[in-house]
């Protein structure tokens, strides 16, 4: 290790040692690891991926896709369907990838994981408060001038309808004022440097295989280094932050298992592209306005919609879409998200690399999903959409309302391409045992010093983007272990 | 906005059916009111024609012309409009749900609806209210949610795609330069109900409704004169045409809730009624509606089946659109509605 | 990335050949470039998601040795879980390159 920089990713020493390791940079590690290296904890964060700076990769891209998604961004859960999911795997982790849009979680959410998994001290006030706070550290804020025109659009959509839609607020700087030109304050561009700052150190390109643990205490984990050499880092205390599927696997695999991984929530989304009269397309950004009229059930947004992603969109039925390729510059591509009441499995499988995950629908999903679709064809109809090309085999183009009935007939959700963004609730936090699989501050139950503090801990899927949800509840998490384990005291 | 400046003639279609002598009544008394100066009824034969009649009060001043004429005959259409004044409205309540052959549906519900809106296109309809359904758009994908005003098409059945055919028919003279609103009632009860309505009472009072699951289905519903007066309002709106409303009460209620309601009101208008113990699966209800849907596709149609296969579903829809544009308020509740719906039973000496 | 090798020589040609009945004005040396990143990222699944792929995509070349390409191309179009899903993941990872890369691709693959 180099002791001058702190963030690296060439560690030849096979056996390396902190006060608490912190596995994963996303929203969970990285607000972790600055405040505990401010607090005077001696810190090392390993990061399975590469530290790639922002800028140098094309947004949406399938070259951002091979640089900073796992598996070059084809992730998928099994089950019928299966639902394609995205897992960020960088510094920064899904914070560098997704869409920078920021929602806090409605109140009633916290009071229903208070009260049904027994969260201690989970005060929604509170919470907001630490909300607050983060939103000032990664600078939350609205777009300073007009929205894009596909969000534009579908803001008129909704006020045809009379259906409530606002716009999101993006953790985003906008150096110029002008609202193309925003830089996304994702966790490489705050809290890491801050906890490098504070003197934590950062590896990257380091996997973490096992976490050592004897009688219910962690004392070290086994990792894969960049060189693929094999290593050590023994530790007091564990953090681990790898997102709604990489933590439960570690876990797993590391001899961990009761209420872990078996309780995975999405947002099952399924989408169309919808063709205008005119070049709407903006191939590098997605649109900041949602749909908010059928929450928390059923949610409408824009997504990325470069050339590749509309040839995707129209893939199902390319037989009766392709013809729509040609004029992507006039089209852009929407999804409706619903909130799911089925649950999926992560399962460690020995001798394998990845874990298995699965997913199930629910037959109200499958409703809502069909319900969602169908809607919001029905807003882009209104939102001056010529035609509009649903995302399933056997999709008709819808022109008018009439075809919406067809479009309804004909859909079924095994025949859509269904996929998701938001995973979380793999290790539900909260003192209800049969439930959790962790405490209320993410300890990890029948262990002394393995925490959680990501997605994973989300008891249930929060009806909204979850990054607002994970960070607030990682920093007060932090702040709980930095009181009960002050290094200073 | 309301418009009452108008003291014009009112066509109504399917005069003699449950709506039609509703209205027809509620046409005759208010008559001066709604500044209606003349009421013009389609009946189909002189057995309806004698059911509209005894609809109106017996002190009845409003002039009524009864024509007779079936909508499905477009000669019994031009004849309706022939010899009806220049300026008039016309409600489009003639509609089919329950019948012989699925073939009727359609030749009932789209394209009679059709030819009728045509031929009010050409004569001169100054406003024409269709009347809906909820079944175009099918049923809600869960219990919580709520129909808005404007929905996809989604019809349930062929009753459904009858009623959307009818929609889109309203909807293309619309485009063409007609004057027509939708009003789109739910589940309706009440006076002028045919015997399908007394059963359902029947089956309260004996304990022997079905209930799905634990009947958290919701379904919205509408007493006859709140729809009436949703008509009413909707005829004499001064908006865009094209428009179409829910016309129901303001929430919806859950299955339980109505079958506790309608019994308390049954027992308060001195009946006695047993607890209610059908439960059933909702896979019941699922074969129901699978079986329902497969005779319908041989062009059959089984009532009882069709009623059990709808009754484990959520039909829920916000009627805020209405209330902003129209002014409609439902002014009758479940449990007001149900107990005048009893008491007109025992009026026409109807046992439940 | 063990598997790459073999999974080039049992995806490559299925790949070509569905790219070139789908994408008739396809040139062929870009039908040939496409492929090769389509297996390249089918080597970055997950491990099980790779022996799968590998598995089908085996059965699938034994297949079209046996019965031709035009019966291939049948199979292509077929929605079976699993084999339906191959086919799948190789028209997505391919459409979304063609056009990323060159986005005023003519929908029967033909250059503008």
């Amino acid at each position: 290790m180099n002791s001058v920089r702190q963030i690296w990713d060439d560690a030849n020493e096979s056996k390396m040692s902190c006060e608490v390791l912190i596995i994963g940079s996303g929203a969970g590690g990285s607000p972790t690891a600055a405040l505990l290296a401010e607090a005077g904890f001696d810190v090392l964060v390993v990061e399975e991926g590469r530290w790639v700076e922002q800028g140098t990769v094309v947004p949406f891209s399938l070259d951002q896709m091979e640089q900073q998604y796992r598996g070059g961004g084809v992730t998928v859960a099994l089950g019928l369907p299966s639902i394609a999911y995205t897992e960020g795997r960088c510094a920064g982790g899904g914070t560098e990838v997704n869409s920078g849009l920021y929602r806090r979680p409605p109140t009633e959410v916290v009071e229903r994981w208070r009260d049904r998994w027994g969260v201690s001290d989970l005060d929604p006030d509170e919470l907001m408060k630490t909300a607050n706070e983060v939103e000032t550290d990664i600078h939350v804020t609205h777009l300073p001038g007009p929205a894009s025109v596909p969000s534009q659009l579908l803001r008129q959509g909704a006020d045809a309808l009379g259906w409530k839609h606002d716009e999101s607020p993006r953790w985003m700087t906008y150096p110029d004022g002008n609202p193309r030109h925003g830089q996304r304050q994702s966790m490489t561009r705050t809290y890491l440097p801050r906890a490098a700052k504070a003197g934590a150190r950062i590896l990257t390109q380091c996997r973490v295989n096992t976490i050592n643990i004897s009688h219910a205490k962690a004392t070290s984990a086994d990792v894969s280094l960049a060189n693929g050499q094999a290593g050590t880092i023994s530790f007091k205390f564990v953090f681990v932050c790898g997102g709604a599927i990489q933590t439960p696997a570690i876990l797993q695999r590391s001899g961990l298992r009761k209420n872990i991984g078996q309780t995975l929530a999405i947002h099952p989304t399924v989408k169309l592209s919808a063709r205008f009269a005119d070049a709407i397309n903006v191939p590098d950004d997605v649109p900041v306005h949602q749909v908010k009229e059928f929450a928390p059930d059923l949610s409408f947004g824009g997504s990325a919609s470069h050339a590749g992603l509309i040839a995707l969109s129209l893939l199902d039925q390319w037989s009766d879409f392709k013809g729509a390729i040609e004029d992507w510059r006039n089209m852009a591509v929407y999804y409706a998200a619903i909130t799911s009441e089925g649950r999926g499995r992560v399962m460690s499988v020995p001798g394998l690399v990845d874990p298995v995950v699965t997913y199930r629908l629910t037959a109200r999903d499958r409703e809502l999903l069909r319900s969602g679709l169908s809607r919001l064809s029905l807003l882009m109809l209104e939102a001056g959409a010529t035609e509009v090309y649903p995302s399933f085999r056997g999709a008709p183009i819808i022109r008018g309302r009439k075809d919406l009935a067809l479009a309804q007939k004909r859909f079924s959700v095994n025949k859509a391409s269904v996929m998701t963004v938001h995973l979380c609730s793999t290790v539900p936090f909260g003192e209800n045992r049969q439930l959790c699989g962790a405490g209320s501050y993410g300890l990890v139950h029948e262990t002394k010093n393995v925490y959680v503090n990501d997605a994973s801990l989300l008891p249930d899927a929060p009806g909204v983007n979850p990054q607002a949800s994970v960070m607030a509840i990682a920093v007060r998490n932090a702040r709980h272990f930095i009181a009960q384990e002050n290094p200073h005291a | 906005m309301l418009n009452n400046s108008t003291n014009t003639p009112l066509i109504i279609t399917g005069a003699a059916g449950w709506l039609g002598r509703a209205l027809c009544s509620h046409v005759a008394l208010n008559a001066e009111r709604l500044d209606i100066s003349q009421l013009i009824a389609l009946v189909r034969d002189s057995e309806e024609q004698v059911l509209v009649q005894s609809s109106l009060p017996k002190d009845n001043k409003l002039d009524l012309r009864i024509i007779t004429g079936d909508v499905t005959n477009t000669s019994d259409i031009d004849r309706l409009f022939a010899s009806s004044p220049s300026a008039f409205d016309l409600v489009h309540t003639a509609g089919i749900i329950h019948p012989k052959k699925i073939a009727e549906l359609f030749a009932v519900n789209e394209t009679a609806t059709k030819n009728v809106m045509q031929r009010a296109l050409h004569s001169g309809a100054r406003r024409v209210v269709h009347i809906s359904s909820n079944s175009p758009f099918g049923n809600n994908p869960h219990t919580h949610d709520t129909f808005r005003a404007d929905e996809p098409f989604n019809p349930y059945l062929a009753y459904g795609a009858s009623k959307m055919g009818g929609e889109i028919a309203v909807q293309e003279t619309v485009s063409q330069g007609l004057n027509a609103v939708i009003v789109r009632p739910p589940w309706f009860y009440g006076p002028f109900q045919p015997a399908r309505q007394t059963t359902f009472f029947s089956m309260v009072k004996s304990g022997k409704f079905p209930v799905f699951g634990d009947g958290t289905q919701r379904r919205s519903m509408v007493f006859i004169d709140n729809l009436v007066d949703g008509v009413c309002r909707a005829r004499a709106w001064e908006g865009e045409p094209g428009r179409g409303w829910w016309i129901a009460d303001t929430q919806a209620y859950r299955v339980s809730e109505i079958v506790e309601t309608v019994g308390r009101a049954l027992t308060d208008e001195g009946h006695i009624v047993k607890k209610n113990r059908l439960r059933l699966p909702h896979l019941l209800g699922q074969v129901a509606e699978t079986a329902d849907g497969f005779i319908q596709r041989t062009g059959r149609y089984v009532q009882q089946l069709h009623v059990l296969g709808e009754m484990n579903k959520t039909i829920a829809c916000d009627i805020s659109s209405a209330t902003v544009d129209l002014g409609y308020v439902p002014a009758v509740d479940l449990y007001e509605g149900m107990r005048r719906s009893i008491r007109w039973c025992a009026q026409q000496g109807i046992e439940l | 990335m063990a598997l790459a090798p073999s999974l080039h020589s049992l995806v490559h040609p299925t790949a070509c050949t569905v790219l070139r009945h789908d994408l008739p004005g396809l040139p062929e040396t870009v039908a040939h470039e496409v492929a090769t990143f389509t297996v390249r990222r089918l080597s970055v699944l997950a491990a099980h998601m790779r022996l799968g792929i590998a598995v089908i995509a085996l059965l699938v070349r034994l297949f079209a040795s046996i019965a031709g390409q035009p019966r291939l191309l049948w199979l292509s179009k077929t929605h079976l879980p699993l084999l339906g899903e191959y086919f799948r993941l190789i028209r997505s990872l391919s459409y979304a390159y063609i056009w990323e890369k060159w986005p005023d691709t003519r929908s029967d693959g033909s250059p503008t």
